[in-house]
């Protein structure tokens, strides 16, 4: 057995003071360094699960652990990318970029050297100055990205980040972690809508079901790294898998 | 409230002014000149007592100043305006702030906010006097601290409460402290509400200061404007007038210049 990076035990979250069961006696275990992609009809609790995994929601029952930890407030050895971004307008991009780091309160040395790897990393170079508003959508993402990387966490917890991205710049940025995970692979939560983007992160696919949310089933992505977009879909698992994951959320679905 | 602060951050902000063209800029000159010519040769013929001519305004301005009544009014003045905007800004702020942060400060202050603000702050002049007097500076100064401090104090409450939730859930999931949390996102954040607060409380300092100066204790600007009007020195009775009209443009002018410089990223993102 691999071991449990994260783990969610019976896990249970309510809304509006007990009326919404957003997820009932859920179960999960994020194995350590893989990508895991949590796939999800809309309106099933993806984001809520993902903000109790980093301590940002409390849970109405059951328990999350992190490497033995049980979590009840955001750690440093956790980041998490925004689906809104979640950048400061006020602050430029490398001072973003900085933001995990002063507040972790590294020596400025440290915090320069990171933010310029990391600037480089995402391919912000030439941006290092410009305000959020001046940057296109993807662009801002990259930011957001920088900045949780640029913290060196030990899991990654992504929130829909491509979600509010076009068709094209969605590609670009799903390469571009492609590549990324390549290099650096860490543990990484991913959470999405979309059956395709799921396929081509994950090393495994969570599928929820509607609310409350539980885990409908688990399909292991048996596409070999390094991967693109292109490669993953012009793999022969790929139908096969999309499939699947089809049939899973069309029942939901209805 | 919240609509009158949002409002108010829209209605004291003439972005505009900023991108003016050529053919913009030609325009308001002449639109300036055409009424002060026509004021010029037209005026005096209508009503020569009252109607003097902008030349004679003018030609009022070295006779004040040479004996010396206009720096008087001017210095008294300022020197209660200063210490009234002082107040209402520090007043504002902390107010603000602390009712924008603590549900329970915001719930004690807003009835009296919300009815303070409401009541034209002219009808509440006489109840200074009463308070405290009609000779020094005092009663002047707390006429302009009570014009200046609602807009102030609402916007900067308006500001810290708006925050966009999306940005405070980043502060948390970082781990940020509760002081750079303020430092971070609050501030910058409340900051163009804030500095929108300040433009209006200018303008109604302003006319917190005149006022008073009509009312009570007789001194600045205001006073000089009264005693020329009894006089019927029309010209004269101008001078104090666009004295006041050149401060209120020059704060303005002032507070854009410091957005500009603590809030580049505005300047964009409003367009």
């Amino acid at each position: 057995m691999v071991s449990a990076r994260i783990s969610v035990e019976h896990v249970t979250k309510r809304f509006a003071s007990g009326a919404v069961t957003v997820f009932e006696d859920l179960d999960l275990a994020v194995r350590d360094g893989e990508a895991l992609c949590i796939l999800g009809p809309s309106g099933c609790g993806k984001t809520t699960l993902l903000r109790c995994m980093h301590g940002l929601a409390g849970l109405d029952g059951g328990r999350i652990v992190v490497d033995g930890v049980e979590v009840r407030a955001p750690s440093r050895k956790v980041a998490m990318v925004f689906q809104h971004f979640g950048l400061m307008p006020w602050k430029r991009v490398r001072e973003n970029v900085a933001y995990g780091l002063e507040l972790a309160r590294l020596p400025r040395a440290t915090i320069e050297e990171r933010v310029e790897r990391y600037i480089d990393m995402v391919g912000l170079r030439g941006f290092e100055r410009a305000y959020p508003y001046a940057l296109s959508g993807g662009m801002q993402q990259r930011v957001g990205l920088a900045r949780a990387l640029a913290v060196e966490p030990d899991i990654l917890l992504m929130d829909e980040p491509f979600g509010s991205l076009d068709a094209l710049t969605r590609e670009v940025l799903q390469n571009e972690l492609l590549r990324i995970y390549q290099e650096h692979p860490r543990t990484m939560v991913f959470i999405t809508h979309s059956i395709e983007e799921a396929i081509a992160l994950g090393d495994r696919v969570v599928v929820l079901s509607a609310r409350p949310a539980r885990v409908r089933e688990i399909l292991a992505v048996d596409i070999p790294r390094p991967r693109t977009v292109v490669s993953v879909i012009a793999s022969p698992r790929f139908v096969d898998l999309r499939d699947r994951c089809w049939r899973l959320l069309r029942k939901e679905a209805a | 409230m919240k609509a009158e602060a949002a409002q108010a951050s829209v209605s004291a902000r003439p972005r505009s002014r900023r991108i003016l063209g050529g053919s913009d800029l030609a325009i308001r000159l002449a639109s300036v000149l055409v009424v002060l010519g026509t004021w010029e040769f037209l005026g005096p013929s209508l009503n020569p007592g009252i109607l003097k001519p902008p030349s004679a305004i003018l030609a009022a301005f070295p006779v004040l100043i040479q004996n010396g009544e206009l720096q008087l009014a001017l210095g008294q003045s300022l020197r209660v305006y200063v210490l009234g905007m002082a107040i209402a800004l520090v007043v504002g702020l902390v107010l603000g702030i602390a009712s924008g942060r603590a549900r329970v400060l915001y719930n004690v202050i807003d009835p009296w906010v919300s009815a303070l603000y409401s009541i034209p702050a002219v009808a509440l002049i006489p109840v200074i006097g009463v308070a405290l007097g009609y000779t020094g500076d005092l009663p002047r100064i707390a006429t302009v601290a009570l014009f200046g401090v609602f807009p102030i104090l609402i916007n900067t409450q308006q500001g810290v409460r708006n925050v966009d939730p999306g940005l405070l859930e980043v502060a948390r999931a970082f781990s940020s402290s509760e002081r750079r949390l303020w430092k971070d996102v609050v501030v910058p954040s409340a900051l163009p509400f804030i500095l929108a607060g300040v433009r209006l409380a200018i303008g109604r300092g302003l006319i917190g200061m005149i006022v008073a100066e009509f009312l009570i204790g007789l001194a600045g600007l205001g006073y000089l404007i009264i005693v020329y009007q009894n006089t019927f020195r029309i010209d004269r009775m101008f001078v104090p007038v666009i004295v006041v009209a050149v401060i209120g443009i020059a704060l303005m002018g002032f507070v854009q210049f410091i957005e500009g410089r603590v809030a580049p990223w505005l300047r964009r993102e409003q367009q």
